[in-house]
């Protein structure tokens, strides 16, 4: 579609004829400033197509105050080739006329063929709102409304997709959209969002359960009331069949025939028990003859031992009389030995006492030899030290000054030879018998001199000559040797010595005599260490002592040569052991006496004892006694004898009845009644509680309630069936349809996105803007921005919105529809960065599409390669 | 000359779960009054007795009301009864039975043949041989016994039992409570009143099961009848009437649909069934939605006439033409959904497609026809 003009006429500012011509195919400028009439232009080609022309609701289209004006607009395009001419009056003059090629359409026929080309639809009354605008109001964008897209696409939603469903071949279904809400809502009355039951369904599946839970507790009871009517015919037979067999009968006749056998066996049993006690009383009696007998018996036993009694009574005596002569023998023999031992023993005594006292006075002696010997020892080593003592005190002189005189000499010997250096020599060798003087002094033959000092050398002959010695040194030495000299003059004369090796011969002699001294009084000390005087004294009294010893010897007297003596020990045990022999020979001599008279005794009894048993024994009632018992005891022998015969007899014929078997059978027989009768009782009383139970049960109709309950089950059963099937069905049938929408959408959203993809790529690289099912531009991707259109800022939302609508605009041009597109001052928000990049989209899609942008701001779109149309030149 | 009526397998007490709460009370109700009618044909036939060969009542454990208001329905022929226990109402230690003579409900024309033997009707000219089940089921011929049972030479010998005749009806009925198929001869009876069999059937001409006097279940057509037995007397051949007395006649039909003229037949056929019909159809086969259509008004009719009327059609596929779908107006993606479940209908989840397009269908036509409106 290709508007190629339009013309106005008595419509707002325009009360004069105006028009808009030679509009280009591509992109039309059309710029003023504000009040110029671009906004009046917009409106004119909207009214033209939105507004019916009898509307009453267009009285803005009216010129202010020009209540008489006809608003008319009229518009030439270009479609497929055709020629459409458009004239629309509104208000005073309404009309409308359109003319396609030679065709001419008017009034409501016009307006449905221009509403079917554009897509859109005339309101029913009243002006034309936004919802009817259809495709128009996606791509005529008036200003200020190019960001809000999705209400747009809304509007257009069935014409875009008829125009869809051209381009991709597809139908959309025409109420499909209301089947789904139906089968949606019809589902819901079944089934939850999640599938689940509710409402009637979910109530029918739980009173499927009650009934069925019903129908199995009385299918139970139903079991259990036939359990017990099996039970009660079971019962009643046996209980028939008992009463007539009496089973009992058999068993008590049993139990008579055992009672009457016991019977037997207990008279049996008492007769064996009454001849029990009858032999039991014969054991008895003659238990009591056999002790008689005995008794009797027994009395010449007893006379036998008292006759051997008194025998070996007679013959103990006898024999202790023969030991009597060897016991006092023994015993004499004893009391000897005791006394001579006991003289031994004094004899030892004396002896012991001299001995001592023989060894006492040789000690003494020893003693006094030694003390003697050592006094005179003492008295020797005293005379020593005494003459040592004299030695030293002859020879006494101080060592440290010998020490000191050697010292000096020492010195004077040392200067001496020092002089002798440094001293002028004189040496001579004179003829034979001459003689020279020196210093007076006569010299002859050969020598030697020294001279320490001027000296005079008298020649005879010659005349003197003085010689003196030169150098300081040698006076020194000179005055040196003068002062030792004088020095060891002095010392000598202290000690009183001559020479230097007289005081050494004496402090050697007196060190001599200090060392014999000092040994003396050591050897003196060793044999006298007090002194003299204590050992004359022990000595002395050591001498008193031994006098008195041997005076005390000569007392005591001599002991018999001849004589053994046993020493002092051996004595005194020999003396013991006859103490001993003693006693043991009187305490043998006493109980032998004692014995003797026991003895004695003894015989007298065992006389007598034997004299009484004598005279008993021979008495003649004791003959007859005898002879009594001994024929009373065979005939009691006898009679046991035939007893226990019969006896035994009898046990064996009460063991043979087994009576404790009897008795068994008796218990058996007994409890088998009673127990077969009481067994017929239980059924009996189980009979009638059956019965009772039975009557009770049978009157609720079990069955027939069964049966009802059933069919009760079975009803809900069906209805649940079929609510379930519709459940089931309606579901598959939602899925179905949702499935098969969402397929097709997604066929439809395809084209969209190629377009939409186009213009992004140029706005944002690397963006994406995905298209929802409702075909509205939804979620926008930009590196790892993610979001809703609405969430951008506004500029991008107006971006956003434009190029949306330019990708509508290629869809449906590609689906062969119209697309003119008008922009109202649009992309004001834009930055120049932005609007530069729309530029060119806008460049791009008016290669495909009429475009006719309006503004004010003529300068922001001069690069856009057009010629700008001035509506204010135009108006001129 | 003896005339008497032989019924059996009243099955009283018996609820009908197949059938709606309704219905099945209806028809419960038909069993009683098919009791009076019997007592009314006696009448009418002047009918010396009425034999009933077994299963009075369909459960031991019946209520008291149904006890009662069986005895109560019998009322109308005054003649003896005589009623043999079978396998449903065995004569147990506890039974029915004992509870119908405790409960005092038994009148005293009404012989309950509780025990094996004979009960002579002298005055009526027979003599009945009886063998009660006594216990729910035997696997002995309780009918051997009649051979040994004397009876006076004037009386008319009639043997009453209740189970399978060996070797005639095997298969369908379980193989209990055997009867020898010459039984009559054998035991020289002059006829052989039978029941456990549900629909009329002579076994031989001394020989008949009675069946039901009212239908109850969708098997054995030849039910809801009466035989009126004539003898002229002792080893004469009995002469048996047989009278119609149910009220419903039950009604299956497996029924293939492949043609639209299959359906109008289907149609025709219920159409010209009585009123008194109980109908249980099960389709099979392929269906367009305009037949579905068709089928859904018949059977709504259908519903109205009949005492009840079942229609089992999971196993019918509904198989939408072009026009169908073009009626429908079902473009785009619900066309597709259309076409989906009509393949998924020969699937696993078959059942669960049909209903979904039939669901669609409905869902789809009611806008058009408002709009066509």
């Amino acid at each position: 579609m290709k508007l190629q003009s339009l013309k106005v006429e008595q419509l707002r500012q325009f009360r004069q004829p105006f028009a808009l011509e030679h509009l280009q195919p591509g992109l039309n400028l059309i710029h003023g400033p504000n009040e110029s009439g671009k906004s009046t232009l917009v409106r004119a080609i909207r009214a033209a197509f939105f507004e019916r022309y009898r509307s009453q609701a267009v009285d803005d289209l009216r010129p202010w105050g020009d209540s008489a004006a006809a608003p008319t607009v009229e518009l030439a395009f270009e479609h497929q080739g055709a020629q459409w001419r458009l004239v629309k009056s509104f208000l005073k003059r309404t009309r409308c006329d359109l003319s396609v090629g030679n065709e001419t359409w008017s009034e409501d026929e016009a307006e449905e063929k221009l509403a079917e080309l554009l897509g859109y639809q005339y309101p029913k009354r009243g002006a034309s709102k936004a919802e009817h605008w259809g495709i128009p109001g996606l791509l005529w964008v008036e200003q200020g409304t190019g960001q809000d897209i999705e209400q747009a696409v809304e509007h257009a939603g069935d014409h875009l997709k008829s125009a869809l469903n051209a381009l991709v071949g597809e139908v959309a279904s025409t109420g499909g959209d209301a089947v789904i809400d139906d089968v949606r809502s019809k589902r819901e009355v079944l089934l939850t969002a999640t599938g689940q039951p509710k409402g009637d369904y979910k109530k029918l599946d739980k009173e499927r359960e009650d009934l069925q839970q019903q129908v199995d507790d009385l299918q139970l009871r139903v079991e259990q009331y036939q359990g017990q009517v099996d039970r009660l015919g079971q019962l009643s037979q046996a209980f028939d069949r008992t009463e007539q067999e009496k089973p009992w009968d058999d068993a008590r006749r049993q139990l008579d025939q055992a009672r009457e056998q016991l019977q037997q066996v207990e008279q049996l049993e008492q007769q064996q028990e009454q001849e029990k006690n009858t032999l039991a009383q014969l054991v008895q009696n003659r238990e009591l003859l056999e002790q008689n007998l005995g008794h009797l018996s027994r009395l010449d036993e007893q006379r036998r031992a008292r006759k051997a009694e008194l025998e070996s009574a007679e013959r103990k005596l006898q024999q202790t009389g023969q030991q009597t002569a060897a016991l006092a023998g023994a015993l004499n023999d004893a009391r000897a030995a005791y006394e001579n031992a006991r003289s031994q023993l004094q004899l030892a005594r004396q002896q012991e006492i001299r001995q001592r006292l023989e060894q006492d006075l040789r000690q003494s002696e020893q003693r006094q030899q030694a003390l003697s010997q050592n006094l005179a020892r003492a008295r020797e080593y005293q005379q020593q030290v005494d003459e040592a003592r004299e030695q030293a005190k002859a020879n006494r002189i101080d060592t440290a000054a010998v020490a000191r005189l050697k010292t000096t000499a020492r010195e004077l010997n040392d200067e001496t030879i020092r002089s002798g250096t440094v001293a002028t020599r004189l040496s001579w060798q004179l003829q034979p018998g001459a003689s020279i003087t020196l210093d007076d002094r006569q010299l002859e033959g050969q020598g030697e001199q020294q001279l320490l000092e001027a000296s005079q050398l008298v020649i005879p002959g010659v005349g003197t000559l003085g010689i003196a010695p030169g150098g300081e040194e040698l006076a020194s030495t000179r005055r040196k040797l003068e002062t030792l000299e004088q020095s060891l003059d002095e010392q000598l004369q202290a000690m009183a010595v001559a020479s230097v090796e007289q005081a050494e011969s004496r402090a050697s002699a007196w060190e001599v005599a200090e060392q014999k001294r000092k040994h003396a009084v050591e050897l003196l000390r060793s044999v006298a260490p007090a002194g003299l005087e204590p050992l004359e004294t022990e000595l002395a009294e050591l001498q008193a002592e031994l006098k008195a010893v041997r005076e005390k010897l000569e007392a005591t007297p001599v002991s018999d040569q001849e004589v053994q003596v046993l020493d002092l020990a051996s004595a005194e045990s020999a003396l013991a052991s006859a103490e001993k022999r003693l006693n043991d020979a009187e305490a043998s001599d006493r109980s032998h006496q004692a014995q003797l008279l026991t003895g004695k005794q003894a015989r007298d009894n065992a006389k007598a004892e034997w004299l009484r048993l004598e005279d008993e024994a021979n008495s003649p009632e004791r003959q007859q006694q005898l002879t009594r018992l001994t024929a009373e005891l065979a005939r009691i022998e006898q009679q046991q004898v035939s007893l226990r015969e019969s006896m035994a007899k009898r046990e064996q014929q009460i063991r043979e009845a087994r009576p404790d078997i009897l008795r068994q059978d008796i218990d058996r027989f007994q409890r088998t009644i009673q127990t077969l009768q009481q067994t017929q009782e239980d059924r009996q009383r189980e009979l009638r509680d059956i019965r009772v139970r039975l009557e009770a049960w049978g009157a609720e109709g079990l069955e027939e309630q069964l049966s009802e309950k059933q069919a009760e089950l079975e009803q809900c059963q069906r209805r649940y069936q079929e609510l379930d099937r519709r459940a089931r069905a309606l579901d598959l049938l939602l899925t179905l349809l949702t499935d098969k929408r969402q397929a097709l959408t997604r066929r439809l959203q395809a084209p969209l996105q190629k377009h939409l993809n186009h213009y992004l790529s140029l706005l944002f690289p690397n963006a994406t803007l995905e298209v929802d099912e409702h075909l509205r531009p939804g979620t926008f991707n930009r590196g790892n921005e993610l979001g809703q259109i609405a969430e951008l800022s506004f500029g991008a939302r107006e971006q956003m919105g434009l190029i949306s609508r330019l990708a509508y605009a290629d869809l449906l041009k590609e689906a062969q529809r119209p697309t003119l597109i008008l922009l109202d001052d649009t992309l004001v928000h834009s930055d120049q960065n932005r609007l530069e990049d729309m530029k060119r989209i806008l460049f791009d899609a008016a290669s495909r599409h009429q475009i006719l942008l309006f503004t004010c701001h003529p300068e922001k779109w001069q690069d856009l390669g057009v010629p700008p149309i001035d509506l204010q030149k135009l108006k001129s | 000359m003896p005339r008497f009526l032989h019924t059996a397998d009243w099955q009283m007490g018996r609820t009908y779960s197949r059938f709606e709460t309704e219905d099945g009370a209806a028809l419960v109700e038909a069993r009683f009054e098919a009791i009076e009618k019997l007592a009314r044909l006696a009448n009418e036939h002047q009918c010396q007795a009425v034999l009933v060969a077994g299963d009075v009542f369909d459960a031991q454990t019946v209520s008291d009301r149904t006890i009662r208001r069986v005895f109560n329905a019998t009322r109308a022929f005054p003649g003896p009864w005589v009623m043999l226990p079978g396998n449903h109402d065995a004569a147990l230690a506890e039974s029915v039975w004992t509870r119908a003579q405790r409960l005092g409900a038994v009148p005293d024309n009404v012989h309950l043949a509780l025990e094996p033997g004979v009960i002579e009707l002298a005055a009526e000219g027979l003599a009945i041989l009886n063998a009660p089940l006594t216990q729910r089921h035997t696997y002995g011929d309780l009918t051997e016994a009649f051979g040994r049972y004397e009876t006076p030479a004037g009386l008319v010998r009639v043997g009453l039992a209740h189970g399978s005749v060996q070797g005639l009806l095997a298969g369908e009925i379980d193989s209990t409570n055997p009867i020898a198929p010459d039984r009559a001869q054998a035991s020289k009876l002059d006829y052989l009143a039978l029941g456990d069999w549900h629909g009329t059937k002579e076994i031989n001409e001394r020989t008949w099961y009675s069946g039901t006097p009212e239908p109850e279940r969708f098997r054995n057509n030849e039910a809801g009848n009466a035989l009126i037995v004539d003898i002229s007397g002792p080893g004469e051949l009995p002469q048996v009437q047989v009278v119609a007395t149910g009220r419903y006649q039950w009604h299956q039909w497996r029924e293939t649909l492949s043609v639209d003229s299959d359906l109008d037949q289907l149609l025709e056929r219920l159409q010209n069934l009585p009123e008194s019909s109980v109908v249980d159809l099960r389709l099979d086969g392929l269906i367009t939605l305009a037949g579905e259509e068709k089928l859904q008004h018949g059977l709504s009719v259908a519903e109205a006439r009949f005492r009840s009327i079942r229609c089992e059609r999971s196993n019918l596929q509904l198989a939408p033409t072009d026009d169908d779908i073009a009626a429908l107006k079902a473009d785009g993606y619900v066309g597709d959904v259309i076409e989906t479940l009509r393949e998924q209908q020969a699937g696993e989840q078959g059942e669960v497609a049909r209903d979904a397009l039939a669901i669609l269908a409905s869902m789809l036509k009611t806008p058009a026809q408002e709009a066509g409106q």
